[in-house]
């Protein structure tokens, strides 16, 4: 009885002790897939080779030491010499993996938690994290979709190059038996003519189908999200119009007189060398209608660049290959001092943990603003040029390594009115890398939100603050 | 001018016997010349079209493997996967090759070399040595370039405009190593190759013009030509300034171009004081008049070809010259609009905004001018004359399409998206490519001496037309859309999806063109040999170097330079039998070949002679 007892009593300790484990490592995993999503996500996936490569297993294939020190800095490992990381380094073609030494053991030993738990889970759950195509039925539908096309397009392929062997022959041909002939068999002048004319009708044909079908897709179709996007948008449909007036006329002109002017062999053409009226004429119209667009473009151009506003909430972008951190102001408004030497040693963005402004500063991987609320985004990089772009904002500046830039605006339609609007309720505003940066410069996105007030204060609340106020005032107080 | 004096050299010269390496090689011949820009621009073309094909089926299937990729590249296409950095390197050479070597080497090496000694009226460039070098350069720069696509981490993967850091750092991502300094060594070369060029086509065009050619006679791809030397002569050096910074940047620790950087690639040096948009400023001093350099040439050509094949005078010759001028000058003031967003001052954005949007008068002039030009004209539809359409009509899509990225206001959300793909394809790529194939069917006869298969041609023009424009307009709406342009795959973003099937007919369209252009390359080369023979004056033109016999001389005319008496546009002249009259026939009652011919753009005077053949 006596052991029995002791048996499970043993049991309900090992379960305590098993369910504690889990629960530890189901923690550590949680904390890991944050960490996963943040980091890691622009060059890997779990399951397939991304720009870097597949990470499934990784804790397999790998002692977790090594692991370890490959992602702090990878690149002084490949120099120390080590074999495995030299040949890791050349299996990827040499492309450098940017180093993490800002995370410290733990954070990197639940980020391999996280990535065990996801090789082991099968792989359609395993596409989870941003960059990876969502595994929605819509997406594997449109793959579906691909396939199917693709074989119709391979044939395209083939008929297309046998179709043009075929003129080719055809021309020879043609050509023989009209040097036989002693004239051409195929009148070309008579069939380009009429082919021009076919060139014309069908190309305004296809342009304007082109806008039926695919102005939808443009984000002038679900209007700006900004205040001075409205201005911007108006503009841009005054230049549509214009050009597009423009474009037609011309367009029509030339082909409409390469069908009618055609020789015939009989007609001899008009001397006309000269007519400076006409001229003249077709000088200044351009001119007025360039002047008033030139006009409008100033006078938008200088109110988006010099959008200062006192009210607005202090906002610095950062970048790196190939990610992008926010870092709000606080409750103070002032963003703390930061120094390019200190990046990546006290904090990853290098900020002064001294300076009283930086102690209510919140770093975060996504961008959440407030509607309504003017922002004023400094924007900071780490290596090489970048730029930020928001497309649905018409906002766009480059990030510039030494050189500070900014640009104001007001975000005016929240993500939930958004997504209504638009008829697609996973729709998410992005903030994506448009300057040529490196290998996943086509992953490095931050998502955006725009809250409600409301929402904005109660997600506010959830962040960490850089430095925590009563250990900033115990250190303050053990200084004194 | 010094015609004696040139009458004498050309003697001297039939004394020496050519042997193979003199007359197919290290040629002073000017056509020579002309023929081997064209031909290594046809080589350098086609390989940067090959590229260009295997990134579009890399956008076009992103999640599909292509097993062949992987026997053409190796490790850059493990199981038929193109390698993301080696998609950079791709846009890179591809924008590298189109811009310098087909565009500028390929057109204006190609028509300069050409035709300045032969419509001018001269018997070679002014130095012909310098000429030869300037091919050799070019040659050289061509092998290194290509050179770089089989070292170490690939050729350089900047993109084209090669912005720093990410150039100057050897290790910020694999191309910028041996692959950058190859690519920066090549540049260098190449600029030594367009300045030795352009110094020769100045001199050549003010000091050898023949008895008669005033510069109000010139022909306007002479023009054309002249003022597009003068840019490049005025550029070129900026970006070699440009490119020996960035070299000094690169290997030995100097920071003109880096500021603040804290990646582990900067080799742990403190690289501060530079500035990255420093290079945007020197690149750009060059990269826009260089839109202009590839431009203008390819719309001299079309002046001509649309004056002889309208059977019409070019509609106001002086405002074309105006206008040439005119987009010159403003050419270099305009550089910074590439730069609106690099946060460079909002006051200075406006200015370079104000001559940007300036420019486009002169643009529209000149093509109001050709459209006059075809108004109740004669049109002989060759394929020259094709593509000359072809490019008005380009150079009206994708032109209008810089009013918006001219606007700076505009710019902020068009700025590196796909509308800049499409606008600068249609206005500096089609447009320039198709003046180069109009000048390439116009001048064949000239070239080799026989004419190309004119059906052929045909078929190629509408295959290329119809396979640019789909190629190229709907990524305008791609670019409205927000989609980035160089990025390897749009997968990472749900609103991009959405152009999966555009970019599947773009790529589909893309090798339809590429297909045509077997046909073009056949058509070239097996002409060479196997052409009809090339009359005197194929197209019944003006110019003077249709008086040329057909058969290449040293020195062009057997005889005596002719002299000229008129513009090179008298065409259709009321009174005249002909619809046709050379510029080397006199008026009646004109003795001095500077007198202002008689009665010249009066319709009303009836004093031409018959047009006798020289």
């Amino acid at each position: 009885m006596k052991i029995v007892k002791l048996l499970s009593k043993f049991t309900l300790l090992v379960a305590i002790a098993f369910t504690f484990t889990l629960k530890l490592s189901a923690q550590s995993a949680e904390e890991g897939k944050t960490l996963y999503n943040a980091n890691c996500t622009a060059c890997h996936a779990i399951n397939e080779k991304v720009v870097g490569p597949a990470l499934k297993d990784v804790h397999k294939r790998r002692e977790e030491a090594w692991l370890i020190k490959w992602i702090k800095n990878s690149q002084a490992l490949v120099k120390s010499g080590d074999p495995v990381a030299v040949q890791v380094y050349k299996e990827n073609n040499e492309a450098m993996m940017t180093s993490f030494e800002n995370l410290s053991d733990n954070e990197i030993k639940s980020l391999l938690a996280y990535i065990k738990a996801e090789s082991e889970t099968p792989a359609v759950t395993a596409t989870a994290g941003v960059a990876v195509p969502a595994p929605t039925a819509g997406a594997t539908a449109s793959a579906a979709s691909t396939d199917w096309d693709s074989a119709i397009n391979w044939l395209l392929f083939i008929i297309a190059i046998v179709l043009t062997l075929i003129i080719a022959t055809v021309s020879k041909i043609l050509g023989r038996i009209g040097d036989i002939q002693g004239k051409p068999v195929v009148n070309w002048n008579k069939t380009n003519s009429i082919l021009l004319l076919a060139f014309l009708i069908i190309g305004l044909g296809a342009t304007a189908w082109e806008f039926w079908a695919h102005s939808k897709h443009t984000v002038f179709s679900s209007g700006s999200a900004s205040e001075h996007g409205a201005e911007y948008d108006s503009m841009f449909m005054v230049t549509l119009i214009i050009t597009g007036i423009v474009f037609v006329i011309t367009q029509v002109l030339l082909f409409w007189y390469g069908y009618k002017y055609k020789s015939d062999g009989k007609r001899k053409a008009l001397y006309y060398p000269d007519n400076h009226k006409i001229e003249l004429l077709w000088t200044v119209i351009p001119a007025i209608v360039l002047t008033i667009l030139v006009v409008r473009g100033l006078l938008t151009w200088d109110e988006m660049m010099d959008n200062k506003n006192e009210k607005a909430r202090n906002i610095e972008i950062y970048a790196y290959q190939f990610g992008w951190n926010a870092r709000y102001a606080g409750a103070d408004n002032k963003l703390g001092s930061h120094n390019f030497r200190e990046v990546g040693k006290v904090n990853a963005l290098g900020v002064d943990t001294n300076d009283v402004n930086a102690h209510d500063d919140v770093i975060t991987n996504e961008l959440h603003l407030e509607v309504n609320q003017p922002v004023d985004f400094a924007f900071r990089a780490k290596d090489v040029i970048h730029s930020a772009y928001l497309p649905h904002f018409r906002v766009q500046m480059n990030v510039v390594p030494g050189l500070p830039t900014r640009f104001a605006f007001k975000p005016t339609v929240t993500t939930a009115e958004m997504r209504t609007k638009m008829n697609k309720p996973e729709f998410d505003y992005v903030l994506l890398c448009n300057k040529i940066c490196g290998g996943a410069h086509y992953r490095m996105k931050m998502k955006v939100v725009v809250h409600t007030k409301e929402d904005y204060k109660k997600w506010m609340k959830t962040q960490k603050v850089l430095v925590n106020k009563k250990t900033a005032n115990a250190s303050a107080v053990a200084l004194n | 001018m010094s015609d004696h004096n040139l009458t004498h050299n050309h003697e001297e010269h039939e004394h020496h016997e050519d042997n193979f390496f003199s007359k197919y090689v290290f040629s002073m011949d000017h056509k020579m010349i002309a023929r081997q820009f064209l031909i290594t621009g046809i080589i350098m073309g086609t390989i940067g079209m090959i590229m260009s094909l295997i990134f579009r089926l890399q956008l076009a299937y992103p999640d599909m493997k292509f097993p062949f990729l992987e026997g053409v590249l190796g490790h850059w296409a493990k199981d038929g996967k193109l390698d993301p950095n080696f998609y950079l390197a791709l846009i890179t050479i591809h924008g590298t090759i189109m811009v310098f070597y087909v565009l500028t080497a390929g057109l204006s090496g190609t028509f300069s070399n050409l035709l300045i000694p032969l419509q001018i009226g001269a018997r070679d460039m002014a130095s012909p040595f310098m000429n030869m070098l300037s091919y050799w350069f070019f040659f050289a720069s061509s092998v290194v370039l290509l050179s770089s696509l089989f070292v170490d981490g690939g050729p350089a993967s900047a993109g084209w405009t090669v912005y720093p850091p990410l150039s100057a750092l050897p290790s910020a991502i694999p191309g910028s190593g041996t692959g950058m300094t190859l690519w920066l060594a090549a540049m260098i070369l190449f600029i030594a190759s367009a300045l030795l060029g352009g110094i020769n086509y100045i001199a050549t065009v003010l000091n050898m013009r023949t008895k008669g050619m005033k510069m109000t006679r010139l022909p306007l791809t002479i023009w054309a030509f002249f003022v597009t030397a003068i840019l490049g002569l005025l550029s070129f050096p900026v970006l070699l300034g440009g490119s020996l910074l960035l070299v000094f940047d690169r290997s030995f620790g100097t920071s003109f171009y880096l500021s603040e950087i804290v990646a582990e690639f900067a080799g742990g040096i403190e690289r501060t004081g530079g500035s990255p948009i420093l290079f945007q400023h020197l690149f750009w001093f060059l990269g826009h008049p260089e839109v202009y350099i590839i431009l203008l040439p390819a719309l001299g050509i079309t002046s001509e070809v649309i004056a002889t094949n309208s059977r019409k005078p070019i509609f106001g010759y002086r405002a074309m010259i105006g206008s040439i001028l005119a987009i010159g000058i403003l050419s270099f003031i305009v550089w910074g609009h590439h730069m609106f967003i690099t946060g460079m001052n909002p006051f200075l954005g406006s200015v370079f905004m104000l001559g940007t949007l300036i420019i486009a008068v002169p643009s529209a002039v000149k093509t109001f001018n050709y459209l006059a030009t075809l108004w109740k004209g004669n049109l002989h539809l060759t394929p020259a004359m094709m593509f000359a359409i072809g490019l008005v009509s380009f150079f009206i899509s994708g032109g209008l399409t810089g009013i918006y990225l001219g606007n700076a206001a505009l710019d902020i959300n068009l700025h590196d998206t796909y509308f800049v793909v499409a606008h600068f394809h249609l206005v500096m790529g089609s447009a320039a490519i198709f003046g180069m194939l109009s000048g390439i069917y116009h001048w064949y006869p000239k070239l080799f001496g026989r004419m190309m298969n004119e059906t052929a041609g045909h078929v190629h023009f509408w295959l290329t037309i119809v396979s640019a424009y789909c190629v190229f307009f709907p990524m305008h709406f791609m670019g409205l859309a927000g989609v980035p342009r160089r990025y390897y795959a749009n997968t990472a973003y749900d609103q991009f999806n959405v152009f999966v099937d555009m970019n599947q007919f773009i790529t589909i369209a893309a090798i339809l063109g590429g297909a045509a252009q077997l046909i073009f390359l056949a058509n070239f080369f097996i002409s060479i040999y196997k052409g009809k023979r090339a009359p005197q004056n194929p197209w019944n033109s003006t110019t003077l170097e249709w008086t040329a016999p057909v058969e290449h001389l040293h020195g062009n005319w057997p005889g005596e330079i002719p002299h000229v008496y008129r513009w090179a546009y008298d065409y259709s002249k009321p009174g005249a039998e002909e619809d046709f009259i050379p510029q080397n026939i006199p008026d009646a009652g004109q003795i001095d070949p500077m007198e202002e011919a008689v009665g010249l753009p009066e319709p009303s005077k009836k004093s031409v002679q018959e047009p006798v053949m020289a």
